[in-house]
């Protein structure tokens, strides 16, 4: 996004699981029924230079199983972590036929908003640790519309607050600190504009990998110490109003696939963008 | 550009290399000099034993013979080729291994509080002793569980060390380092002799007695048990026959105490259905409720519906503790404690939920007894006591929340009275609801049981520890689990019971 340019982005998110990996066993679980979890995401993007974005982002969630359910657990719901981040393009370059591809770099910063807790898997809103995240992308576009992008990040992850001084992680910790573990984030992206470049369509994958942590106990609660893995798919669409310049909205469906200590939860989610100059253009 | 790549680069850096935790597994504690020696020790009154001379000991070779001073050159030459890990592991052990023992047995409570889950076809298996490995592993160390494992480990280690020092000095041969200025003590040095072995008891009564709470760590437990043994040696606390000696009186306590545990009722605590709908039907039949699991699917019997018939160590008759009855549902005790539920769950402050977190010590934990446990260890570095004198806190706390739980669970399933959950409409809460009824508080009574105790012997901190009891047992009503009166009347249930220990405590000849 150029310089001087701004984005807002309002998106609403449910997603549900009534299965989930213990371990590496695919599993129902009628005392959590099937678990809602809808997310709220403000998001505001902001053109520095031509070259350089700061991102922000400030999700509001909330959890609950459907009744009837085994457990009667209460769910949660709050403002999760906010989000800030700066996306710099390192380099963009022509190449023949009027073809693209480009390098960007982005450093992300995330910690819990509120006094959520973590220990309340899963229904806990989030993980409830600082997470330092450092992405490299590259993106090859075709003048005609076709693109890919792969993406590899590491999620460098601190430590959450129980409310309790014990617990068992493969043995005794007797402290309220959580080592959650920090992860890989992969992602590959097929897409193409349509329509004169007012839509873009996006089939991709997402996979996580955590280097270190626990298995959920059979039958147990998980708990943010899991070694969480999962390779999730996802297909989105997002078109661009042309009555209305700047205005887009956007809608999308993921589904994780395959994973480890994580939810088999399948999410839709929609939002609307809308760019605006928040200084006036130079040149104009 | 390159500006900023350095800068990101740096970032990157910083935040891996900082922020790294040290997150303790076990109480980190140095070794320290004892506040007593308790040299008449010996002469205390045993738990199972019927004196500390009960175990035959013979008497060791002297400090000058020449199969003692072999033994000597033999704990030194182990010392020259220590390695940092013997190191590591004389540091861990510390010259007072009962916690350390302590420690390992709530891990392993921890390890296997795991509930069963349901099989596919919705019925659940149960653990069974005879086949410990599965289907479903054996044990599941619930509370009840847990704290007579914890029982009888600490009365076999209290009489294992009341034994081992009638020894000592009796027959007053001191540590190698005392003998050989050539051995290095790798804890304070102090004069009380080291024959038998005072660690070598602990070890082995406590590997024997958790191999048999917990019979698939077998071969997990033998291994540390002989690095135990191992590290006394290497510490210059001990020469091979006073650990040979103090094994003597490990096996001997640990054979009685699990005598004891075999005959005391506890493998008739898990009912059948048929026993539980029994038990069931007779408290609808006085009281005109009873209590219902509503897990799905339903599991059909409750937890160990028979714990309150288990045998007692310091009360003869568990109906002398059984508390009144809990209010009718129409009696305006009990409305009003239905709006004190719904509003404590309506207006959750984080003050309330850190308190039902901090101690709700559930399902993979260990257990509330394993907290008060862990709770005691901290008192008792920090009071500085010997082995023996550690042993006894251990002992009678033990004992009493045994006790405690033993009468809690005799309440239960007399009154068999519901959870919040199944009287009130929608209700939600934030801790787990246990499969067992309701009246009284587990929480409450192994609470008030073990604080009791602790404030007994450590009176300068019974203030503080008796609030935690009463805030622990407060705890799960704010979870959503319990009424108000299951926990106060619980908390004077565990007081009273702890009463019938603390008698016995008070003329063991320690005072």
């Amino acid at each position: 996004m150029d310089a001087r340019k701004a984005c807002v982005l309002a998106n609403y998110d449910a997603g549900t699981f009534d299965q989930y990996w213990e371990g590496s066993l695919l599993r129902s679980n009628e005392t959590i029924a099937t678990v809602h979890r809808n997310t709220a995401l403000p998001m505001a993007a902001i053109g520095i230079l031509d070259q350089l974005n700061l991102y922000l982002g400030a999700p509001y969630v909330s959890t609950h199983s459907t009744y009837p359910n085994g457990g009667k657990f209460a769910g949660a719901n709050g403002f999760q972590d906010f989000y800030i981040g700066l996306k710099y393009r390192v380099f963009q370059k022509k190449m023949k036929q009027d073809n693209t591809l480009a390098g960007f770099l982005n450093v992300g910063f995330s910690a819990p908003m509120t006094n959520y807790l973590s220990d309340y898997m899963p229904y806990s809103i989030g993980f409830g640790a600082p997470e330092l995240s450092y992405r490299g992308v590259l993106q090859y576009e075709l003048s005609k519309g076709p693109y890919i992008r792969a993406a590899a990040a590491y999620l460098w992850r601190g430590y959450t607050e129980a409310e309790r001084d014990y617990y068992y992680n493969n043995g005794s910790y007797y402290t309220p600190w959580m080592d959650v573990p920090s992860a890989w984030n992969f992602e590959a992206v097929i897409g193409s504009w349509f329509l004169n470049k007012t839509l873009k369509v996006e089939l991709a994958y997402n996979g996580l990998r955590s280097l270190s942590g626990d298995d959920i106990r059979p039958y147990n609660a998980p708990q943010p110490t899991n070694m969480v893995h999962w390779d999730r798919m996802g297909l989105s669409a997002q078109y661009f109003i042309e009555k209305v310049k700047g205005l887009s909205v956007l809608a999308y469906h993921t589904r994780v696939i395959n994973g480890r200590n994580a939810a088999k939860i399948s999410n839709f989610g929609g939002g609307v963008t809308y760019q605006f100059n928040y200084l006036k253009s130079k040149n104009k | 550009m390159l500006k900023s790549k350095a800068f990101i680069l740096a970032i990157a850096t910083a935040s891996l290399v900082a922020c790294k935790k040290d997150l303790p597994t076990h109480l980190a504690y140095d070794s320290y000099d004892y506040s007593g020696t308790d040299e008449n020790g010996g002469d205390w009154t045993p738990i199972l034993l019927s004196s500390g001379e009960e175990v035959s000991l013979s008497p060791p070779t002297s400090a000058t013979s020449a199969t003692y001073l072999a033994e000597i050159e033999d704990v030194k030459k182990k010392q020259e080729q220590m390695t940092d890990k013997d190191r590591e592991q004389v540091n861990y052990w510390t010259n007072n291994s009962v916690n350390r023992w302590n420690e390992i047995a709530l891990e392993l409570v921890a390890k296997y509080n795991l509930i069963p889950g349901p099989n596919e076809d919705g019925t659940y298996t149960l653990p069974n002793p005879l086949e410990p490995s599965g289907p479903s592993i054996f044990p599941f160390s619930h509370p009840p569980y847990a704290v007579r494992a914890l029982a009888y480990l600490s009365v076999a280690q209290f009489d294992g060390l009341i034994s081992a020092w009638h020894y000592k000095y009796t027959y007053n041969r001191l540590a190698p380092y005392m003998n050989d200025a050539g051995v290095a003590s790798a804890y304070p040095k102090n004069n009380i002799p080291s024959y038998p072995s005072d660690g070598a008891a602990v070890a082995s009564a406590s590997r024997a007695i958790l191999t048999v709470m917990f019979p698939l760590e077998a071969d997990y437990l033998a291994e540390v048990e002989s690095e135990h043994l191992r590290s006394l040696i290497l510490s210059g606390s001990n020469v091979q026959s006073d650990i040979e000696a103090g094994r003597v009186i490990g096996e001997y306590v640990a054979g009685i105490a699990l005598t004891r545990a075999s005959t005391d009722g506890m493998k008739y605590a898990q009912t059948n259905k048929a026993v539980s709908d029994s038990i069931k039907a007779a408290a609808f039949e006085r009281f005109g409720w009873q209590w219902e699991n509503l897990e799905l699917p339903v599991r059909p019997v409750g937890l160990t519906p028979l714990f309150g018939m288990v045998r007692m160590w310091n009360i003869d008759n568990v109906e002398d503790v059984r508390p009144t009855a809990p209010p009718a549902f129409d009696s305006p005790e009990f409305l009003a404690d239905v709006e004190i539920l719904k509003n404590y769950a309506d207006n959750m402050t984080d003050e309330y939920r850190r308190i039902a977190n901090f101690w709700q010590d559930g399902l993979g934990t260990y257990t509330p007894p394993g907290h008060w446990n862990t709770i005691a260890k901290e008192l008792i570095v920090k009071n500085k006591m010997n082995p023996l004198r550690t042993a006894r806190v251990y002992a009678y706390l033990n004992m009493a929340m045994m006790d405690a739980g033993i009468s809690c669970w005799d309440a239960k399933y007399y009154y068999h009275y519901p959870r919040p959950i199944q009287l009130i409409e929608g209700f939600e809460t934030i801790a787990g609801t246990p499969n067992f009824p309701s009246y009284t508080s587990g929480h409450s009574v192994f609470s008030a049981a073990g604080a009791e105790v602790l404030a007994y012997i450590f009176p300068s901190e019974a203030t503080t520890l008796r609030g935690w009891a009463e805030e622990a047992a407060i705890s799960r009503v704010y979870g959503g689990i319990h009424w108000t009166f299951d926990a106060t009347i619980g908390t004077e249930q565990g007081r009273k019971v702890a009463g019938y220990t603390l008698d016995i405590a008070a003329v063991d000849g320690s005072e």
